[in-house]
């Protein structure tokens, strides 16, 4: 039997370094209003040996949860579940409610004055049914993000998933606690 | 300027309102073609271009969808880049559609400064500049004309110099940028280092940085090669006073006393002679003045270097350690913008000799062999008359090539020909041209600048943005953006040699003008006769010579040279030569020794702050280039439009300030505008740090303007680096209050 696509999206956080490309990529591709961004860096801190503290960077955006609380309280459907795993708001059925805004967990969506709907990451799409790649993981200088199908074992997400288990690389999604289970992988060595 | 009552957030996204209300472009409507349901792309244009939104020169392809380019992405074959752009390079967008752009040529009514212009045909404004320029060549001679210029057009104004016939360009990349740096490797090496950037940082095991900002700074092919180094396991060492993005990367971050960098180099070239740490093949076979090089540095211990930099002499021996484990498969980089302290050739040395050291030359991980294309580059306008072909001798304002001996006349010294003409000095200069550059942004101190400007009869300003330069200057043209023109196809060197391909992307939206058209008509008004080729001309002789059709240009950007030369020739056990007096890697330099300079570079103690005082730092961000790109909103959203001073906490505390306060800088009688202050113990002591391109004085740039912050140009020192003649920005010292 022939699986569904299941797009996920992978980061290898220590490559990242803060540079924004992904956030100014996105925002161009998608004409994203002036004063948001679909992706983001956020500068974090761990305990380190060189500074008080250790800085990294880390990247997100919507994760296109499996069970995603922006669509089970989207009153319309706009906010919905595609079988390539895409959590994706139809701007023409959107009544602009806000409700998704405030039910998701991370943030990752914001309300577009301009059009007057709930705005967020789509991975891309339509370009990517084009063959090309989001825009974040095309321009990423460092390739810290790596896009793709989890369902093939030959794309290079599933492929580099693999290879940090052998690595015994800590592999984790954000707040898995929430039962939101979200499709970005943050990997580290 | 504090007058401002709505918080600074609030009176940007007024401003933003209002662009995007001038900037059609923008507007987003529902069912518009960038709709996320649109299915197919039937009217994608698809066009190359190489990314001028810094000077890398990244391969580009855009896309333009019914009249609007709504993406930039990188070529995936271009060397500089491999496919990838940085967030400038993605924000040439905005610059594009950018409201603030200059649209027709203007010029000045009002005082200069005023920001009083009239807008001007091509026709009267050529005419203009044609008369004076002329009028002051009666007067003072050819060599009255100068030029400062900076980006792919500043050849067009090259090739008007040489019609004129002044020898007064002045390309301020060398002065105020990497000029020590090409200096001391030339010295060093027998070649300049060049901006190819020669680290192979993709194959090395250990890589070094002083104050190289490789990270944040960033350049996107340097940035991939060093990430990609770091995946595969490089380790990464980083000087700097300040915890930059680098250093956050960094294996080990050496939290240096800022000044004290050539003490470092010492204290490491100390230990690892001594604990025998070096290539010894390589020294015996490739480098000179080894002995003398030993007897040099015998009390530059890291104990000593740890009171002179505050690194812990461990930490020293640790770093050798590192470097001499992954030799000859390391490399210590020689920096970028080297204007620090004034002994900044120096220091470049003491960074080529530590690779000496290393014996990395010409080897993988080390540095690499740069190549070139075989081809001849076509000249667009063939001179008759220039210095070179006979015409007279006319005596440099600057001094490159003659009181600064090694500083080439090709890019000449831009602060002393500015020190020239306020001086008036050795002949009144009473004309210049700035092409793409910004004099007030990275000369030392507004009322210079402007008592410069105010020497001159003509001030001529081309750019896209009417910047601080524009302001005071008498002529303004307005240039075509990048994606609005064609240029001639670039050659390039590197580790992959390539040639460029640059077309429109869209056509130019208001009445604007690129670079070589307009000074083939400045030439004509002033009634040479010089015949000026076409740009397809020019290509078409390029094409030739590579035996390729345009389309291949068309399809992939790039054409990369086929056939592959050694790119390590030590490793391929090939015979080094230097273009050395001794033929050798010069431990000591002998034409140092001969300049009347130190052979083998040695640590003078500079001038520190006093205890109430901070040394003056500055840099760029990674989403910002020079002073170019602050009026660009998608760029200053990435950082929340703000401007962050960073404060040592210690000393933050003495004057309470705390993070989020907002501050200004004091030098003498000098204010900057206010910046927000970041208190960490993530810098020196001794030192602030500033993002370069703030505090500005022109109004036309309305985001940069509203932006605040300090102008770093304003508040620091004017030194010179005797040996290169290139300047020193870090030796000024300033205090910070509270506002
Ligand atoms: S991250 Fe937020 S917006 Fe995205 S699918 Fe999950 S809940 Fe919805
Ligand atoms: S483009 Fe890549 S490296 Fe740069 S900030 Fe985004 S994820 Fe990080
Ligand atoms: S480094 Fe960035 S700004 Fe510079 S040329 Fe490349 S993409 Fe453009």
């Amino acid at each position: 039997m022939i699986k569904n696509k299941k797009y996920v999206m992978v980061y290898a956080i220590d490559r990242c370094v803060d540079c924004k490309a992904c956030m100014v990529a996105c925002k161009a591709q998608w004409q994203v209003p002036e004063n948001h961004f679909r992706t983001h860096i956020d500068e974090k801190y761990s305990p380190g040996k060189y500074a008080p503290n250790r800085k990294y960077f880390l990247p997100s955006q919507c994760n296109h949860c499996d069970e995603a609380p922006c669509v089970s309280v989207c009153p319309t459907k706009a906010s919905h579940k595609r079988e390539d795993g895409i959590v994706y708001v139809d701007r023409d059925i959107c009544i602009g409610c806000k409700y998704c805004i405030v039910s998701c967990p991370y943030d990752a969506r914001f309300f577009n004055e301009e059009v007057g709907v709930a705005e967020k990451c789509t991975f891309c799409l339509p370009w990517i049914q084009q063959g090309h790649q989001p825009a974040c993981a095309t321009t990423c200088l460092s390739n810290t993000r790596i896009f793709g199908d989890i369902n093939d074992p030959n794309s290079e997400v599933s492929k580099f998933l693999a290879e940090a288990k052998r690595n015994k690389s800590k592999i984790w999604k954000l707040r898995e606690d929430l039962g939101t289970e979200p499709n970005i992988y943050y990997v580290q060595s | 300027m504090a007058s401002i009552k709505m918080s600074r957030r609030g009176f940007l996204n007024t401003a933003a309102i209002s662009a995007a209300a001038m900037s059609v472009p923008f507007t987003l409507k529902r069912s518009a073609a960038s709709d996320n349901n649109a299915k197919e792309d039937k009217k994608l244009h698809i066009s190359q271009n190489w990314c001028e939104m810094c000077f890398w020169g990244c391969g580009v392809t855009a896309y333009n969808r019914e009249g609007r380019v709504f993406k930039l992405e990188g070529q995936p074959k271009c060397p500089k880049n491999y496919g990838k752009l940085c967030a400038r390079g993605n924000s040439g967008i905005y610059q594009l559609y950018d409201p603030d752009r200059l649209k027709k040529p203007l010029i000045r009514t009002g005082k200069r400064g005023e920001g009083k212009f009239r807008e001007a045909t091509y026709e009267e404004a050529i005419s203009y500049v044609a008369d004076k320029t002329n009028k002051a060549i009666k007067e003072y001679g050819k060599g009255t004309v100068s030029l400062i210029a900076h980006g792919s057009g500043e050849h067009a104004f090259i090739n008007l110099m040489s019609i004129i016939g002044s020898p007064n360009t002045a390309i301020p990349a060398y002065s105020q940028c990497t000029g020590s740096r090409e200096i001391g490797w030339f010295l060093t090496y027998g070649r300049p280092y060049t901006g190819n950037e020669p680290i192979d940082a993709a194959n090395s095991k250990c890589l070094m940085f002083f104050g190289r900002n490789v990270l944040e700074a960033v350049m996107v092919g340097e940035t991939q090669r060093v990430t990609e180094g770091m995946a595969k396991g490089a380790k990464l060492i980083y000087v700097d006073p300040r915890y930059s993005k680098t250093a956050a990367k960094a294996d080990i971050w050496a939290k240096i006393k800022p000044g004290t960098d050539l003490a470092l180099m010492l204290g490491m070239i100390n230990y690892i002679i001594n604990a025998k740490l070096y290539n010894i093949d390589f020294v015996d076979k490739y480098c000179s003045g080894f002995d003398e090089l030993k007897q040099s540095v015998k009390k530059n211990t890291p104990e000593w270097a740890e009171k002179e930099t505050n690194v812990p002499a461990e930490t020293i021996k640790n770093i050798c350690q590192e470097l001499s484990n992954a030799a000859p498969s390391c490399a210590i980089g020689p920096g970028r913008r080297l204007t620090r302290y004034g002994d900044d050739t120096q220091h470049v040395r003491a960074i080529g000799i530590l690779n000496a050291l290393m014996g990395n030359w010409y080897t993988p991980g080390g540095f690499y062999k740069i190549s070139k294309m075989d081809i001849v580059t076509p000249h667009i306008c063939e001179i008759e008359h220039t210095e070179v072909k006979g015409g007279e001798k006319i005596e440099r304002v600057d001094g490159a090539g003659s009181e600064y001996r090694l500083a080439p006349k090709n890019l000449g010294l831009e602060n002393k020909l500015m020190k020239g003409i306020l001086q008036g000095e050795p002949y009144p200069v009473k004309v210049m041209f700035a092409y793409g550059t910004n004099l007030f942004q990275h000369y030392p101190d507004y009322e210079e600048c402007k008592q410069i400007i105010d020497k001159l009869d003509l001030m001529v300003t081309c750019d896209v943005y009417l910047t601080e330069t524009a302001l005071y200057s008498d002529v303004i043209f307005p240039e075509s953006t990048y994606l609005e023109r064609k240029d001639p196809i670039g050659v390039m060197t590197g580790k992959y040699p390539y040639v460029k391909y640059r077309e429109p992307a869209t056509a130019p939206l208001y009445n604007t003008i690129g670079a070589y058209e307009l000074v083939e008509k400045i030439a004509k008004k002033m009634g040479y006769k010089n015949h000026f080729k076409t740009i397809d001309d020019v290509n078409k002789e390029i094409l030739d010579q590579l035996g390729i059709s345009i389309d291949v240009l068309k399809k992939d950007g790039v054409y990369v040279k086929p056939t592959f030369e050694g790119i390590y020739p030590q490793a391929e056990g090939k015979d080094l030569k230097f273009n050395t007096p001794s033929g050798k890697v010069e431990l000591y330099s002998v034409f140092c020794e001969k300049l009347g300079f130190d052979p083998i570079p040695k640590y003078t103690r500079h001038k520190m702050p006093k205890d109430d005082e901070f040394r003056l730092l500055f840099g760029r961000q990674s989403y910002h280039t020079h002073a170019r790109t602050q009026n660009n909103r998608w760029l200053l959203a990435l950082h929340d439009f703000e401007i962050k001073a960073w404060i040592p906490a210690k000393k933050a505390a003495r004057l309470g300030i705390m993070t989020g306060n907002k501050v200004r800088i004091v030098k003498g009688d000098k204010k900057s505008r206010e910046l927000t202050a970041y208190v960490t113990d993530e810098i020196h002591e001794d030192a602030i740090f500033i993002p370069h391109g703030y505090g500005r004085i022109t109004k036309f740039m309305e985001l940069a303007y509203a932006m605040d912050g300090a102008s770093d140009a304003n508040l620091c020192s004017n030194g010179t680096d005797p040996i290169s003649g290139a300047s020193a920005f870090h030796q000024a010292f300033v205090k910070i209050e509270k506002v």
